[in-house]
């Protein structure tokens, strides 16, 4: 086990390190420049010159590289050429709104997901099943911003219940201000509850033809019993991966919905960074995500290994 | 393609009524844009500010937008732009994919290589990656296709990688290689012929995405030009007239959900007539 | 197990009635304003961003400010003299006037700041560009010297956007070009700068040791009197989101609403309607240095004879009230307004555009016209321009980009033949981009420069107007860039703020009570 996970971290830390190349090779082929922006339109050659110089993107790309990877390693993730602060507190402003969008968003996934996948394992091939499976694929072919739009139309504008968009921290408001992240938070469900609807099923199914269940099943215990204690149970393993994904692409994948209700989270930072060509926080938001990424892959990967002893190494 | 992709082809949609909708959907889809011009009541550029915003009625069905152009029109139109980005999402994760898997499949070493680049692909998040794309690349057509074309060449070379692993320890496979065949020769002959149909499959899933991630990236004003139409620029460009003209932004976006939902409805029906050792590398439902 | 649940949701329900509490004992009076976005840095002087300026202004002051009627009066300055027909100009300061540092401004502030604005200022050639000297002759006296009189001089000192802001000496000779640090904020402001959480807020809070001016306030100009403890400057993106902030109550006032809402809003009681009183105008620059436009004064006369503006502004702007569609550069009322050339302002003559472009040697060759999406007026005009040019058989494509491509795109004359801006209110011609040679578009020939030199070097009015109507005449006839039309921006507010800036977001002498 511990020569696995020593051979699963290794691998790891290589992904990272390319990663951390494409991202920082690639923001620099952007066209445009963060010096116009932030000097204005009417600055002097001079006056650009002097900027540039002073924040080192006069240097060769390698150089600047390895100045940033260094910094990196150490929790610098550089300046905002923007905001003037730490890139590490402008991405640290943003974590608040992000993570308490995606775990309301997970709070709906894991209540309409999960049981309406189990009823239509259950209920496998019947008409329920059918139309289950059926509402799950139109939830995942809709634009999620197209829904965010008329959610603020109807429960917003027409009836006034929810506030339309922003979200002042809940450390400033109190918890009521999560009342801001009901619609959003909705809005992100749909398409990740499919998802997890769509996967609990499967998995179901899958255990469910596994030789224990088949047992189980022989010695006449009731159904429901053989559901809870042996399906359920093993196929959570499948389900609670799939969420730790889910919810590290929430972090990321809620561009469009953040923006739809301007919450300060960030997806909207990057968004935001790329129209400012503020290099330092796109490839501080990217190394992050990325980071978490592969750090919840790496769990998974780990205690799939750990809790399932049918899972063969490769 | 031999009589087996054929019936493979459309055995599917006999047996499910519901797929068969999703097909004439699309059919529908390809229709529109290729007769756009002889479809469309009016042109899709016309401008009349005078009937600006108004609701649908008689002349103009889906009513009219900010500039006063018809938004029936707009919507035909953009049927092209929806086909062109499906299409060239595909071919592009196709494209690359393919060569991806089955060399990497055949030839250990290399394989290992490439495999390793897809995982640093994967560590992104195909949206960031796809918006990461753009900014280098700026805002346009074709470059929203490759963007969110790289973020399928990932899925698509993993798939196949796995599907012409289990194709060369088939024993026909086997066999040929131990008569001495050619790679070439064993690629034309045994794997890709038998990579067509789970690639019908993924090709379904991925241009359904496609739709989805070009309205997000229209959306965004990262896709395509603003002043070209197509369903996430209708979205766009509709936004802020949310309160004041709904029903614009209604028509655009069901279009959107048509296609995809009638796209995976075709991939659904498509992979549960797969060969079941092929299905379980599509996340297999029972 | 059990047990640790209990005490885990006892500890959550004590969290979350604490953070109630805190909502309660918040009784600070605070104004909420909903931006148009983030701002770049605050450093007034160097950029032209309106949201830095909207900003900037509370903390930050200037020698002079501008009245309703746009005339520059005293602000930080006392008095001051001229002499040697023009040549020197030396203003006496306001004794006693604070630093939010705690110093007393003084001469020599002034002039570190004049020396800086001169150099990497926005705005600061067009003065400072025939200075000689600039010292401080007392304590609280400046004397510029100029090569040449500056017949606008007061007016280019009396505002901060990209203008003469005052900094501490010590802060404005460190910065040099680069931007001044967060921490460096200081002014002489009513408000000061308390903290900036990026995508969340910039906060100023009520500066108590201000000396305000004895006279009235009256636009920018005269006493300033800071009734909030503290100003919250909100970015809010989008105009929907804005609008239904203030109806709910989120937020006290916002910026730049769309026209299309204006006869909705102005309908609603729960919402204050602000129009501002002065006009942006669109442009349409065209490229002077090079390209198929250069020196091909028929042709660029065939674009604009082909476009009707009055129907590009009523998609950009919606109703009648927000727009006018008049050729002078200057709006009716104005000192400076003028009827020179306005004639071949907006014909929509497709047959004629069609003729003048034939005979200007035009034989269908794309122009290429660049524009961004980030102000949808830009793009609506530029959609709206390019079908009627269309039907006048003039080629133009779009090149649609967002703003900070723009930016860059638009300092390299070989990447475009027209590119799309607009131009804020001035209240004096010196200060309009298009006269600038060296601005993009590059209007540089003989006959403008003189012009704008008799306009520039004379300090008698009525022969600037004569000089300024000749320059309209010209600007209709070379067509450096056309004016769309006047549009008239508006901000809504919450009904309970009284004694709003008609020039515009200033929130001293408001109050909500």
């Amino acid at each position: 086990m511990w020569s696995y996970a020593l051979k699963r971290g290794g691998a790891t830390a290589v992904t990272l390190v390319a990663a951390s190349v494409v991202i920082f090779a690639f923001i620099h082929l952007v066209p445009g420049d963060p010096i116009y922006i932030l000097l204005g339109d009417t600055a002097t050659p001079d006056q650009i010159d002097a900027l540039r110089r002073q924040l080192g993107l006069d240097q060769p790309i390698i150089v600047q590289y390895l100045r940033w990877a260094g910094h990196a390693l150490s929790g610098d993730l550089g300046r905002s050429i923007f905001f003037q602060a730490p890139v590490l507190s402008v991405i640290a402003d943003g974590v608040e709104t992000s993570t308490l969008l995606a775990s309301m968003t997970m709070i709906w996934v894991l209540l309409i997901g999960v049981p309406i996948g189990t009823i239509a394992a259950m209920r496998h091939g019947s008409w329920l099943d059918q139309c289950l499976s059926g509402a799950a694929m139109l939830m995942a072919s809709v634009p999620t911003f197209w829904v965010g739009l008329y959610l603020i139309l109807v429960f917003a504008a027409w009836l006034g219940w929810l506030p339309s968009s922003g979200y002042p921290s809940i450390f400033e408001g109190g918890i009521a201000n999560l009342r801001y992240l009901i619609l959003p938070s909705l809005t992100l469900a749909a398409p990740n509850a499919a998802l997890i609807l769509r996967l609990t099923r499967a998995s179901m199914l899958d255990v469910s033809r596994e030789d224990y269940v088949r047992t189980a099943r022989a010695k006449g215990i009731r159904p429901w019993q053989v559901v809870r204690r042996h399906i359920l149970r093993n196929a959570l393993l499948t389900i609670v991966s799939a969420f730790g994904f889910t919810f590290a692409a929430l972090l990321s994948e809620a561009v469009v919905t953040e923006t739809v209700f301007a919450l300060p989270g960030i997806g909207r930072l990057v968004v935001q960074s790329i129209l400012r060509r503020d290099y330092p926080v796109i490839q501080g938001v990217i190394l992050v995500v990325v980071v978490l990424y592969l750090a919840i892959n790496l769990v998974v990967d780990l205690s799939y290994r750990l809790l399932d002893p049918r899972v063969e190494l490769q | 393609m031999n009589g087996r992709g054929t019936a493979l082809l459309l055995a599917p949609f006999t047996a499910r009524p519901i797929a068969m909708i999703g097909l004439s959907v699309l059919l529908a889809m390809v229709v529109a844009a290729l007769f756009a011009p002889l479809l469309a009541p009016y042109d899709p550029y016309a401008l009349d500010p005078a009937i600006r915003l108004t609701p649908p009625n008689a002349l103009h069905w889906f009513g009219t937008d900010q500039y006063g152009r018809d938004t029936l029109s707009r919507a035909i139109y953009s049927a092209r732009m929806a086909l062109l980005i499906g299409a060239g999402v595909v071919s592009f994760a196709m494209a690359t994919g393919v060569p991806i898997g089955v060399l990497s499949a055949l030839f250990p070493r290399l394989g290992h290589v490439l495999m390793r680049a897809v995982d640093v692909l994967m560590a992104f998040p195909s949206l960031l990656l796809a918006l990461g794309l753009i900014v280098i690349l700026g805002p346009s057509v074709a470059n929203s296709i490759i963007a969110i074309g790289a973020a399928y060449l990932t899925t698509t070379s993993r798939i196949i990688y796995g599907l012409t692993l289990r194709l060369r320890a088939e024993t026909y496979v086997e066999a040929a290689r131990s008569m001495g065949a050619r790679t070439p020769w064993l690629i034309t002959r045994h794997i890709l012929p038998n990579l067509v149909s789970p690639l019908l499959v993924q090709a379904s899933f991925v241009f359904a995405f496609a739709q989805l991630g070009a309205a997000s990236l229209d959306f965004l004003g990262l896709g395509a030009s603003p002043d070209i139409p197509s369903w996430g620029n209708m979205l766009a460009e509709s936004r802020t007239f949310i309160t004041r003209a709904p029903w614009l932004l209604f028509f655009p976006g069901m279009m959107i959900v048509l296609t995809a939902f009638s796209l995976n409805l075709v991939g659904d029906a498509l992979r549960d007539r797969l060969d079941p050792r092929f299905r379980e590398m599509f996340g297999g439902e029972g | 197990m059990r047990s640790g649940m209990g005490a885990l949701m006892r500890g959550v329900v004590t969290m979350a009635v604490a953070l109630f509490l805190n909502v309660q004992a918040n009784a600070a009076e605070v104004l909420r304003e909903a931006t148009i976005g983030e701002p770049p840095p605050l450093d007034v002087m160097v950029t032209t961003a309106d949201v830095a300026a909207v900003i900037g202004r509370h903390i930050f002051e200037t020698l002079y400010a501008l009245d309703s009627t746009y005339s520059p009066r005293p602000l930080l300055a006392e008095s001051d003299r001229v002499d040697e027909g023009g040549k020197t100009i030396v203003i006496k300061l306001r004794q006693g006037v604070l630093f939010h540092n705690g110093k007393e401004l003084t001469a020599a502030d002034v002039v570190a700041s004049m020396k800086r604005w001169g150099q990497f200022g926005a705005r600061g050639k067009l003065l400072m560009g025939n200075a000689v000297s600039v010292e401080a002759t007392d304590r609280y006296e400046v004397t510029l010297k100029l090569s040449a009189p500056n017949g606008a001089w007061k007016t280019l000192i009396a505002d901060v956007n990209g203008g003469l802001a005052i900094y501490p000496e010590e802060i404005v000779s460190k910065a040099g070009a680069q931007p001044i640090e967060q921490k460096d904020y200081i002014g002489t402001g009513p408000y000061k700068f308390k903290e900036w959480r990026p995508n969340r807020y910039v906060e100023l809070e009520k500066f108590d040791r201000y000396s305000s001016c004895k006279e009235a306030g009256d636009g920018f100009a005269g006493a300033r009197v800071a009734n909030f403890d503290a100003i919250r400057f909100v970015p809010v993106p989008d105009v929907g989101t804005r609008v239904s902030g203030v109806q709910a109550g989120d937020y006290d006032y916002a910026e730049m609403i769309s026209g299309d809402l204006f006869d909705q809003l102005s309908a609603d009681k729960s919402i204050h309607v602000v129009r501002s009183n002065a006009p942006i105008f669109g442009l349409f620059f065209m490229n002077s240095k090079e390209g198929i436009l250069k020196d091909n004064y028929k042709l660029r006369r065939a674009i604009q004879m082909a476009l009707d503006k009055s129907q590009a502004q009523r998609v950009a702007f919606g109703p009648k009230g927000l727009w006018d569609a008049q050729g002078s550069i200057f709006p009716q009322g104005s000192f400076w307004y003028s009827t020179a050339g306005t004639e071949a302002y907006s014909q929509h003559d497709a047959k004629k555009a069609k003729e003048l472009a034939k005979e200007a040697g035009y034989t269908g060759t794309p122009i290429r016209l660049l524009v961004s999406t980030n102000y949808q007026a830009h793009f609506d005009e530029a959609t709206v321009f390019t079908r009627q040019l269309a039907e006048a058989g003039i080629n133009v494509q779009m090149m649609v980009v967002d703003w900070a491509t723009l930016l860059k795109m638009r300092a390299q004359s070989e990447q475009w033949d027209i590119y799309v801006t607009h131009h804020g209110f001035q209240p004096d011609p010196i200060l309009l981009t298009f006269l600038n040679p060296t601005y993009p578009g590059w209007w540089d020939n003989p006959e403008i420069n003189a012009l704008r030199t008799e306009l520039t070097n004379s300090s008698d009015q009525t022969a600037r107007k004569a000089a300024w109507e000749k320059i309209q005449a010209l600007f209709y006839e070379q067509v450096p860039a056309m004016k769309v039309g006047d549009a008239y921006t508006y901000d809504i507010a919450s009904p309970k703020l009284k004694g709003l800036n008609p020039n515009g977001p200033a929130f001293w002498n408001v109050s909500a009570k």
